[in-house]
């Protein structure tokens, strides 16, 4: 575990060294995409020396680094406002609604897995694998107008967009909800189905242990190490489907300002977003791993 | 049993729970009185208007912001925080303010402000993208609290359309803040990426606006727009409105749907750089070859007007020349002249081939198949490659192109064309981008920029229009109409040509 923590500023070093040398090598210039077809030369070349962008690329990113040592993002070129500024505006909506479809990815898809594993060959377990493979195949970008319609424009029961209080998040924690949970689901019934075969499992019926007992205590505990760590890597899934979705529901989070910042070549505004997503992956994978090794005290000694 | 009476109970509990949901907590209750909600398509990057450039934060401009100017529908500029002006001469101009005019704050907007302003947005320290706009300011003074005097370097007459440049408050004016206003709103609350509220300024100079609270959210998808609108949580929408959802909203017995002339104009530059596109009798069978009304009635839904020309029809120095209907026997035949012959007559075989460059909006790549299916017709092929804007734009702005379809939003004051056709107007320095070098156009282009007489002016502009229409450097296509949905609540809204909200300033909302 520690040789892996030692590795995240090399890892955070090495994608933030990827994203901006393939930023620069992508044709377009912030500069006049900012200021329009209009522009002035005077304008162009002010601007490109006032944000540095005159200098070297090398030591554009040496700027980057050191700003970064003193937690100094720079300043977007889009928004003329700190890089830190214009993200922690939004993140907070990003992991709002990230959290949200997580718990409900977990709470749909670990009890229908384990159902599906009780239930193996039977009607519900064909059934839970069918809407499974549903949700894995149906694309965010369909799913989201296609909850609209239903919940929001036939029945009117929940509000179309926007981010304000618990309603606004069902309808987007859904939509990014539902691939995870699908991936959950499948992983949590093969896994159930591996332990349940355990002699340790058949011990536990034997000394008379009871159904409900047997699954909570003995076989959910050892199926769920691989689910765990899944939920950790797909952690990153679920950041870049926010991209979609917020788009769909007009949520005000990163994944929406990344998509901004690249059209706009908005360089310090995508790394910034670029770490922060980055961050936010490598820190819950640590914790998946963390979790893992409490699971499973065997991967503590690996570790 | 007990389990499926519990199952059975599920589907219920979870539409109690959704209600209850929709009941307690989401703002999809109808509105208050006059509180309008105004559904813009993407986010104002700035709320400073010193720095904003982008379509957003010209909007909120518009609403919150004044100028000593601006720009009526026919592209004319009117008074604003000015009542009047005149040239002392050709260098000289002097503004008299209105007496009624105040910021948010309640202080009157003085001569002073407007001075500071003007240095301000002129110093390099500030760091604006409007600074090269005023490079043909020498000086302001403010020899009285209402008379504002600006001195040109030489005669400018196109420099009065940057007196629409916001006002601000002597003592903000180099603020880190976004400085104070006198346009008739104010911004009272800004949620990043989600909403803007702005309410009445009571003091404005126009009269405080009778809408009580407006609400600018961002929403980026365009069917969750038109979603909102017919939902009742929007009720305005102007921008990037898809022609094919415009019938459906017009049957709505609750949404007004507006339709009026608009400025922006649609076109294909050609690069004369391109030994194909060098040819006039090559550029002239293009335009011959393309159907501007079927393409206006397959791409547009019928919601713009064929162009003769850059300028609209409203505008002051439109030329109205004749319309150049589609004649392919003609097109062929001057491809022959030009020395293209069709290699195989009726075959499949082109008789040359053009990379036509265009932005990967699916209406421009449309746009683009039904061109190309057009000239196909007269032998010409075409390649079509589609990028993003800014990878499109860098193209463009380098001379890597043959033909593109571009745009142009917001022409007010036909100095444009000097910016845009004369031959040293070459990228970086202007935007003549098609790399066109014509002595006629050099001659008149100048002339008319240092012509103070408006009427003169206009007849100079008019033998541009004619010469580039014969010339043909670009092939215009058509003026996009202002499209405006709105609520039948919303009364009194005159739309702009140019997309320009202060008109809400008048408008009522019941």
């Amino acid at each position: 575990m520690r040789r892996r923590l030692l590795l995240v500023p090399a890892t955070l070093l090495g994608a933030l060294a990827l994203v901006f040398a393939f930023l620069h090598l992508v044709p377009g210039d912030p500069v006049e995409v900012m200021l329009g077809e209009f522009a002035m030369p005077a304008d162009v070349a002010s601007m490109r020396r006032g944000l540095g962008l005159d200098r070297p690329l090398p030591v554009q990113f040496v700027r980057f680094l050191a700003g970064l040592v003193t937690g100094d993002l720079g300043d977007s070129i889009a928004f003329r406002a700190p890089v830190t500024r214009v993200i922690a505006e939004r993140y907070l909506a990003t992991l709002e609604l990230a959290a949200a479809a997580l718990l409900l990815a977990l709470l749909a898809g670990i009890p229908l897995g384990v159902l599906a594993a009780l239930r193996h060959g039977s009607a519900a377990d064909a059934l839970i694998r069918g809407l499974s493979l549903l949700g894995v195949c149906v694309p965010s970008v369909w799913l989201g107008p296609l909850l609209i319609l239903v919940f929001s424009i036939q029945l009117a029961w929940l509000p179309v967009s926007g981010r304000g209080s618990l309603a606004h998040l069902v309808l987007p924690a859904t939509t990014l909800a539902l691939g995870m949970a699908a991936i959950l689901i499948r992983l949590t019934r093969a896994s159930m189905l591996a332990v349940l075969r355990d002699a340790h499992l058949r011990t536990a019926v034997a000394k008379g242990a009871s159904a409900c007992r047997t699954v909570t205590h003995h076989a959910l505990p050892s199926a769920l190490p691989p689910v765990v760590t899944v939920v950790g890597l797909q952690a990153g899934a679920l950041l870049a489907g926010a991209i979609v979705t917020e788009t769909v529901f007009s949520w005000p989070g990163i994944g929406r300002l990344l998509v901004q910042a690249i059209a706009a070549r908005d360089y310090p505004l995508v790394q910034g977003c670029v770490l922060v997503v980055a961050v936010t992956y490598i820190l819950m994978n640590v914790t998946a791993d963390l979790l893992v090794a409490w699971l499973d005290p065997r991967t503590r000694e690996d570790a | 049993m007990s389990a499926r009476v519990k199952q059975s109970r599920l589907p219920i509990a979870f539409s109690a729970a959704l209600g209850l949901l929709s009941t307690s907590c989401h703002g999809a209750a109808p509105t208050p009185p006059g509180v309008l909600v105004v559904a813009l398509d993407s986010e104002p990057q700035t709320v400073d208007p010193r720095f904003g450039l982008d379509a957003g934060s010209s909007r909120l401009a518009d609403l919150v912001h004044a100028g000593l100017t601006r720009a009526d529908a026919d592209a004319r500029r009117v008074p604003d925080l000015a009542r009047s002006w005149e040239y002392r001469d050709a260098t000289t101009l002097v503004f008299r303010l209105r007496r009624d005019a105040h910021f948010w704050n309640g202080s009157p907007v003085t001569a002073r402000d407007v001075q500071a302003t003007y240095e301000a947005l002129a110093d390099p320290a500030l760091a604006s993208p409007k600074q090269g706009a005023l490079a043909p300011l020498a000086a302001i003074e403010a020899p009285a609290p209402d008379v504002v005097v600006m001195h040109l370097h030489e005669p400018t007459p196109a420099f009065l359309d940057e007196t629409g440049l916001a006002i601000h408050p002597a003592a903000e004016v180099h603020a880190r803040t976004p400085p104070t206003g006198a346009g008739p709103f104010r911004l009272v609350e800004s949620r990043a990426g989600d909403r803007l509220v702005l309410e009445p300024n009571p003091r404005f100079h126009g009269g405080a606006p009778a809408i009580r609270r407006l609400v600018l959210r961002i929403i980026p998808d365009p069917v969750v727009r038109v979603l909102l609108l017919d939902r009742g949580e929007v009720h305005f929408l102007q921008e990037a409105l898809d022609p094919e959802l415009l019938g459906w909203l017009e049957a709505k017995p609750h949404l007004t749907v507006t339709r009026r002339p608009g400025s922006s104009v649609l076109y294909l530059g050609l690069n004369l750089r391109s030994p194909v596109m060098r040819h006039r009798r090559v550029r002239e069978a293009i335009a011959l070859a393309i159907d501007r009304a079927a393409l206006v009635r397959s791409v547009l839904g019928g919601f713009a007007r064929p162009a003769t020309g850059l300028l609209s029809p409203e505008h002051w120095a439109y030329a109205a020349l004749p319309a150049r209907l589609p004649d392919p026997a003609r097109a062929r035949r001057l491809l022959d002249l030009a020395g293209f012959p069709d290699p195989d007559g009726a075959g499949p075989a082109p008789r040359f081939r053009v990379v036509y460059k265009s932005s990967s909006q699916p209406s421009r790549r449309r746009l683009a198949e039904a061109i190309q299916a057009q000239v196909a017709a007269v032998g010409i092929g075409l390649d079509i490659r589609s990028y993003e804007w800014a990878t499109l734009f860098a193209d463009v702005r380098s001379g890597n192109f043959q033909m593109v379809a571009m745009a142009w939003v917001g022409i007010n004051d036909p100095d444009f064309y000097h910016r845009a056709f004369h031959s040293s107007m070459r990228p970086p320095v202007g935007y003549n981008r098609g790399d066109y070098d014509d002595p006629v156009i050099d001659r008149l282009t100048n002339l008319a920029r240092r012509t103070p007489d408006p009427a003169r002016r206009r007849r100079l502009y008019r033998r541009v229009q004619r010469r580039l229409a014969r010339e043909l450097p670009v092939v215009p296509l058509w003026w996009e109409d202002r499209l405006v949905v709105h609520s039948t609540r919303l009364h009194d809204f005159a739309p702009m040509p140019s997309g320009d909200l202060r008109g809400l300033a008048a408008a009522r909302f019941e």
